[in-house]
């Protein structure tokens, strides 16, 4: 598998898919729960500046201004680091205690830098001014623990989410692999079921899950499949000894009464047994091609040199076709390995071959080839007779058809229709063009060494 | 020689028994591939000629017994079926040769002939010889009268199944088989060229023809009588 093809691999995206979701929840929900602590952290804030304003203004109610400014000395005192901050401004408007610089605060919440409040710290201050007995206080409280906790919660989710993505990239990656598995069985099953393998099978497991139940509904296709195939298989065997035990007996009738029978008798016994002997090739014709088409030829398919069955077809009808007149010559001197059958294709080959022998007047050139090109063999027989008409050229596939011209010709019009199995059975293109003049078959097949 | 044929058809049966006695063998007939497998385990026959369907046992699970228990009569099967696998399958179960039907007589007698006169495997013979015609299988070199005749690679072969079947007729559809591994029936005259490009480097050069045609049967390569 090409890394491209990972990601047209359903299991996989759906891995990725599982882990960007939960990463996708988790900011979310790392976001929420972040805003929430720090409105509940900021409204403690608050409550403790309001808490400490309002101990001061009591104690501006209840004493005089001395006691006032003692308090605020005092709590400034306490706050060395000026974590807390105070300013006391008396009703004329004057510094009466702080340890900031004096400045004006709009009355009610704001937030301050501590670099206005000269303070030296990078936190921003959270600070209360109001009035008590015509005096101003101003209360602050740094940010601090706010900023501490945004680091802290920042880095806790940090290392969560790794975790988290870690743990869903694993079991995204544990899931898909295991999908692709079964994935990737089925497709192999499949595939040698098509290669002629009907008895293969897929594992189910005890789980029941739902790529269980698939792999049960292709079993179950897969075993009715094979019953169809086997039960063509039993009906043309049938035919097949049913038709030939009376056609067996028809012949040794026919030459016991040759044996005692005197002219004409004798000539019309000849004749029919000539017709019986036909009789039995078109049917044997028929039931081979039926036969190739089932497709088990495929199980014991081997490699083999297309090159050189072409040549040795060739010696075969080299003289053939010297004593009809007619020239063969093959072209076929580098080896194209394919998978195939021997006797099928030495059959669909010597019958092209004999085709344009049987329909080409003398003097015709019949060329058999075999070229290679980018990943494929291609075997051809060109002739340079008469040709077929474009027309025509689907229906000569065709079982039991011929042209019109050589119907009164011997032959069974089945030889193309034999080709066309054979080529199917191979999975091999199977192409007649105009070779001007005359007829060029072609059967493209693929190479064995790249299979694609 | 003495035939055992297991064939379930009488008028089939008959009709090769008949033929067979013409050409001089003695020939057993039995129905049922029960009987016999018993027959021949039980006398010694020189060939069996079997049919793929039977009552009792079938024609391959009768070979494939036959040879487990050590009975090595060449086989010759009969069958209806003839399809692409069968013939392999009758083989493999280890029948020596396979007909489908319906056939010729003249086709099963030449290949009952063919089987029965078979020379033992460790006898490997390493020159053929028919009159002055001599094959030499080592050297791959055909001479006749001394003088060396220049051969193809399948009319060597052709020559050496007509000459390894010397006295006997060797059919068109035998010679398909075991020289081009043809195990179909070409509609063009394949054989008949062959014979005849073969007929004139062995024969035409000489004055006494050895290469015979048999009307309606085949092909005979002997000696002059």
């Amino acid at each position: 598998m090409r890394p491209g093809d990972l990601f047209r691999r359903t299991a996989f995206r759906l891995a990725l898919g599982v882990t960007l979701f939960v990463l996708t929840s988790l900011v979310l929900a790392g976001a929420i729960g972040y805003s929430l602590l720090r409105s509940q952290l900021v409204a403690r804030q608050d409550a403790r500046v309001t808490e400490i304003f309002r101990a001061l203004q009591e104690t501006a109610q209840s004493g005089d201004q001395t006691d006032l400014v003692e308090a605020v000395t005092t709590r400034i005192a306490a706050s060395p680091g000026r974590s807390t901050v105070y300013l006391l401004r008396g009703a004329d408007g004057k510094v009466l205690a702080g340890n900031i610089p004096d400045i004006w605060f709009k009355p009610g919440w704001s937030s301050v830098e501590a670099a206005s409040l000269k303070v030296p710290a990078d936190y921003p201050y959270r600070v209360y001014t109001g009035t008590a007995n015509g005096n101003a206080i101003v209360v602050g409280l740094t940010d601090a623990d706010l900023d501490d906790l945004a680091e802290i919660s920042i880095g806790a989710f940090g290392w969560s989410a790794l975790a988290v993505l870690i743990a869903a990239i694993g079991a995204g990656a544990l899931i898909a692999a295991r999908v692709q598995w079964r994935i990737t069985e089925v497709e192999e099953t499949l595939h040698s079921v098509a290669q002629g393998n009907l008895a293969a099978r897929l594992a189910v497991s005890r789980r029941g899950n739902d790529l269980d139940q698939i792999a049960l509904a292709i079993n179950h296709t897969l075993t009715r499949l094979e019953s169809l195939v086997e039960a063509v298989r039993q009906v043309s065997a049938d035919i097949a000894h049913d038709l030939r035990t009376p056609l067996n007996r028809l012949r040794i009738h026919i030459e016991q009464a040759a044996e005692s029978a005197q002219p004409p008798a004798s000539a019309h016994l000849a004749a029919a047994l000539a017709q019986s002997e036909a009789i039995d090739q078109t049917f044997s014709a028929l039931l081979r091609i039926a036969q190739i088409e089932a497709g088990t030829a495929r199980a014991k398919f081997s490699r083999l040199d297309l090159s050189g069955l072409m040549r040795g077809l060739a010696e075969v009808y080299a003289e053939v076709a010297e004593d009809a007149g007619m020239t063969l010559v093959c072209d076929a001197a580098s080896p194209a390995m394919v998978t195939g059958d021997t006797q099928l294709l030495t059959q669909a080959f010597a019958n092209l071959i004999e085709n344009a022998l049987r329909h080409c007047p003398p003097g015709t050139t019949i060329t058999c080839a075999v070229t290679i090109t980018d990943r494929m063999a291609e075997a051809s027989i060109r002739d340079t007779g008469p040709g077929i008409p474009e027309a025509e050229r689907d229906k000569v596939l065709r079982r039991l058809y011929r042209l019109e011209k050589s119907r009164t010709a011997e032959g069974s019009g089945l030889g193309l229709a034999l080709v066309k199995a054979v080529a199917e059975v191979h999975d091999a293109q199977l192409a007649l063009d105009d070779a001007c003049p005359g007829l060029r078959v072609s059967l493209l097949f693929a190479l064995s060494d790249h299979p694609i | 020689m003495r035939l055992l044929l297991i064939e379930d058809d009488a008028a089939v049966s008959t009709y090769i028994a008949r033929g067979l006695f013409e050409a001089g063998h003695v020939c057993d007939v039995l129905a049922d591939g029960s009987d016999g497998m018993f027959q021949a385990t039980r006398e010694s026959y020189d060939v069996l000629v079997v049919d793929r369907m039977l009552p009792g046992l079938d024609g391959l699970s009768l070979v494939r017994a036959l040879r487990a228990a050590g009975g090595r009569a060449p086989v010759l099967f009969l069958t209806a079926l003839g399809g692409i696998d069968d013939r392999v399958a009758g083989l493999e179960a280890g029948a020596d040769d396979y007909l489908t039907k319906p056939f010729a007589f003249a086709e099963l007698l030449a290949r009952v002939n063919a089987l029965a006169r078979r020379p033992p495997v460790q006898d490997v013979q390493t020159v053929l010889r028919v009159a002055d015609l001599e094959l030499d299988m080592m050297r791959r070199q055909a001479r006749r009268g001394g003088q060396a005749i220049d051969l193809l690679p399948k009319e060597f072969t052709l020559l050496e199944v007509l000459m390894r079947n010397a006295g006997r007729v060797v059919t068109r559809t035998m010679l398909l088989e075991r020289v081009w591994d043809f195990h179909f029936d070409p509609k063009t005259s394949v054989v008949e060229t062959h014979i005849s490009r073969l007929r004139a480097k062995i024969d035409k050069p000489f004055d006494v023809a050895l290469l015979h045609t048999v009307k309606n049967a085949g092909y005979m390569l002997h000696a002059p009588r």
